[in-house]
């Protein structure tokens, strides 16, 4: 409390001193670029714990001040509206569970820059869509992936707009809109780890993950 | 009440008044002042002569310098800055209190703003990501890299984090729900929404500089499109309706137009549309082409963006009305710092290598990297 009142007088002085001194004295005095903005930090303090289970809400870490950080804490956060313009609601998304290894074998690949499916990667996409129609109850998520040549947001983007044509190959084959989803990962979740064709070629690539109801599995 | 210490301390100057230097405001010359140091050393010689060549000064011999700046550290850290020719002091200025370290902060950003007229960079920060394998958080630094903090602990993937304007609090797309959806997170308490969830990409959260409004890209509608929202995701708008992909939205500083890429030729080009709607237009630049991540300068007169030639990433600046595109040095996805000046981007350490971050003094072409943190860096955000 001693220090916040020499805190209170200081910020007094610094007012009066600051208003005062408009005509003369400001050339003086060090101006503070960005005193609105975060300040200098202090050390770093222990993360706090991890949201809830499927990680629709939790709490990030804060940004220490000088006058050491504050408690985190969560926030429920409601979900926004779901117009979704034919893609599924997230939360019966969220609900399913992902079987990333029933289509392993049917990854498409793509050119270099390109989102278009090619003319050799339909039968994986036919396979896909055969194996939806004789299962109504499932759904699917179609992740779209892309080389380390670009940009970190231009590749999100590209992997979405990838993804994208898939799932428009697969409503073309009669696959309901609702039950397609689309995923980017940019250029974050490469296949193969390599800096050539041979491993480009890998990551650039449409996954599909099947997603069940709850009770379909066990 | 957040005013860090460090506002009290300064305040509590002690100076001897001079002449106040006739200040000469230019601000894109690309002439680097010649200034020498001495009687420092150790810590505050090393953050004066990061902050001072990041400002566009040469650190040389006095013989050389056309400014000098003398003093010495004890306790407090004092400073006189000298015209060389004439012998003519411009400040005698003693910084007491915080660390030596802000000390000489302190004091170089006087020295910058005496010579050039131009504010300095002192407690701006930095928001980036900070990849290590195969996941990814989000951390906060200085501008100079010094004091990072790790923001996120989710082992996920984050993307593009967003400093909002003035404020101490940022934007960014994080996996952690398993779905690209735009996080909001108050650096106070660590507390954070998912403002931005819907099926599909929730991606590349560029706050306006007023920070009432937000763009993105979203998937929703059936293509990566541009939209804005206002400063929590609500009030949607759909500015874009190509069937090619958007990508890297910003504001002009007032808010009344967005620079974005788009790949509605085919390939990568920076575009304006007005925030109120209407039609993309080609900014124009020049032979620079396949041009992504553009940042709108705080002042509103210049943009600058990343291209790519083959497997190499250059820094390029071009006006915001469109024109020859400069290319300033190799790098990805810069960000303006305040002064609309010094810019934050990314290397590459070899061809594929680990990324870091550098500062770039544009009009100089100075460039010095940040303090590094393990792993890869990237995606800076200046807070301004």
């Amino acid at each position: 409390m001693k220090s916040f009142s020499k805190l209170a007088t200081l910020t007094l002085l610094a007012l009066l001193s600051s208003s005062a001194g408009c005509k003369k004295g400001t050339k003086n005095i060090t101006p503070l670029p960005g005193y609105t903005k975060p300040p200098i930090s202090g050390p770093i303090t222990p993360g706090n714990p991890l949201g809830g289970a499927n990680g629709n809400n939790g709490s990030g870490r804060p940004l220490p001040t000088d006058s050491g950080g504050s408690v985190p804490q969560d926030i429920i956060d409601k979900p926004k509206s779901t117009d979704l313009a034919g893609q599924t609601d997230r939360e019966v998304i969220d609900g399913m569970v992902a079987d990333r290894e029933h289509f392993k074998a049917n990854t498409v690949y793509f050119e270099f820059d390109k989102a278009s499916v090619k003319a050799s990667e339909k039968g994986n996409v036919t396979t896909v869509a055969d194996f939806l129609k004789s299962k109504p109850e499932a759904r699917l998520a179609v992740e779209g992936h892309c080389d380390e040549r670009g940009t970190e947001e231009y590749n999100r983007s590209l992997g979405e707009r990838r993804a994208l044509s898939v799932r428009e190959m697969l409503l073309n084959m009669g696959i309901a809109a609702d039950r397609v989803v689309t995923r980017s990962f940019g250029e974050d979740k490469p296949s193969e780890l390599g800096h050539d064709e041979a491993a480009w070629g890998k990551n650039r690539r449409g996954e599909f993950i099947l997603l069940l109801p709850p009770a379909s599995v066990r | 009440m957040n005013f860090p210490l460090k506002f009290f301390a300064s305040l509590a100057l002690t100076f001897s008044l001079q002449a106040a230097p006739q200040v000469n405001v230019t601000d894109t010359t690309s002439r680097s002042i010649p200034i020498s140091l001495t009687g420092f050393s150790g810590e505050t010689r090393k953050v004066l002569e990061f902050d001072l060549f990041v400002a566009g000064f040469d650190l040389v011999d006095v013989s050389q310098a056309q400014y000098d700046l003398n003093g010495r550290v004890e306790g407090k850290t004092e400073g006189t800055l000298s015209d060389t020719a004439n012998k003519a002091s411009l400040f005698n200025r003693a910084y007491p209190g915080g660390t030596t370290r802000t000390q000489a902060h302190a004091l170089a950003d006087d020295v910058v703003q005496a010579i050039t007229g131009r504010k300095g960079l002192r407690g701006t920060k930095i928001v980036f990501k900070v990849q290590r394998a195969r996941t990814s958080e989000i951390y906060a630094c200085d501008f100079d890299g010094s004091n990072p903090v790790q923001l996120t602990s989710d082992n996920n993937i984050v993307a593009a984090p967003a400093w909002k304007s003035g404020s101490r609090s940022i934007y960014y797309t994080s996996y952690r729900a398993g779905n690209a959806d735009i996080y909001q997170q108050d650096l106070n308490t660590g507390a954070r929404t998912a403002i931005v969830r819907f099926s599909g990409s929730n991606i590349s959260p560029s706050p306006s500089a007023d920070g009432s409004k937000l763009a993105m890209i979203l998937s929703k509608a059936g293509s990566p499109d541009l939209w804005i929202s206002d400063s929590s995701g609500g009030s949607l708008k759909r500015l874009t309706s190509t069937p090619a992909d958007e990508s890297s939205p910003c504001w002009s500083p007032d808010g009344s137009t967005l620079c974005v890429v788009s790949r509605e030729s085919g390939y990568p080009l920076l575009y304006t549309i007005p925030a109120s709607g209407g039609t993309l237009r080609k900014l124009t630049t020049g032979n620079v082409r396949n041009t992504t991540e553009p940042d709108w300068s705080p002042d509103g007169k210049w943009i600058a963006f990343t291209r790519q030639r083959g497997e190499t990433f250059d820094i390029c600046i071009v006006s915001a009305t469109g024109g020859d595109a400069k290319v300033i040095t190799e790098g990805e996805d810069p960000s303006w710092s305040p002064n609309s000046r010094t810019l934050i981007f990314t290397r590459r350490t070899g061809k594929y290598g680990s990324k870091h971050l550098s500062l770039l003094d544009w009009p100089t072409g100075h460039v010095k990297d940040s303090s590094r943190v393990d792993g890869s860096s990237s995606q800076p955000s200046w807070s301004r």
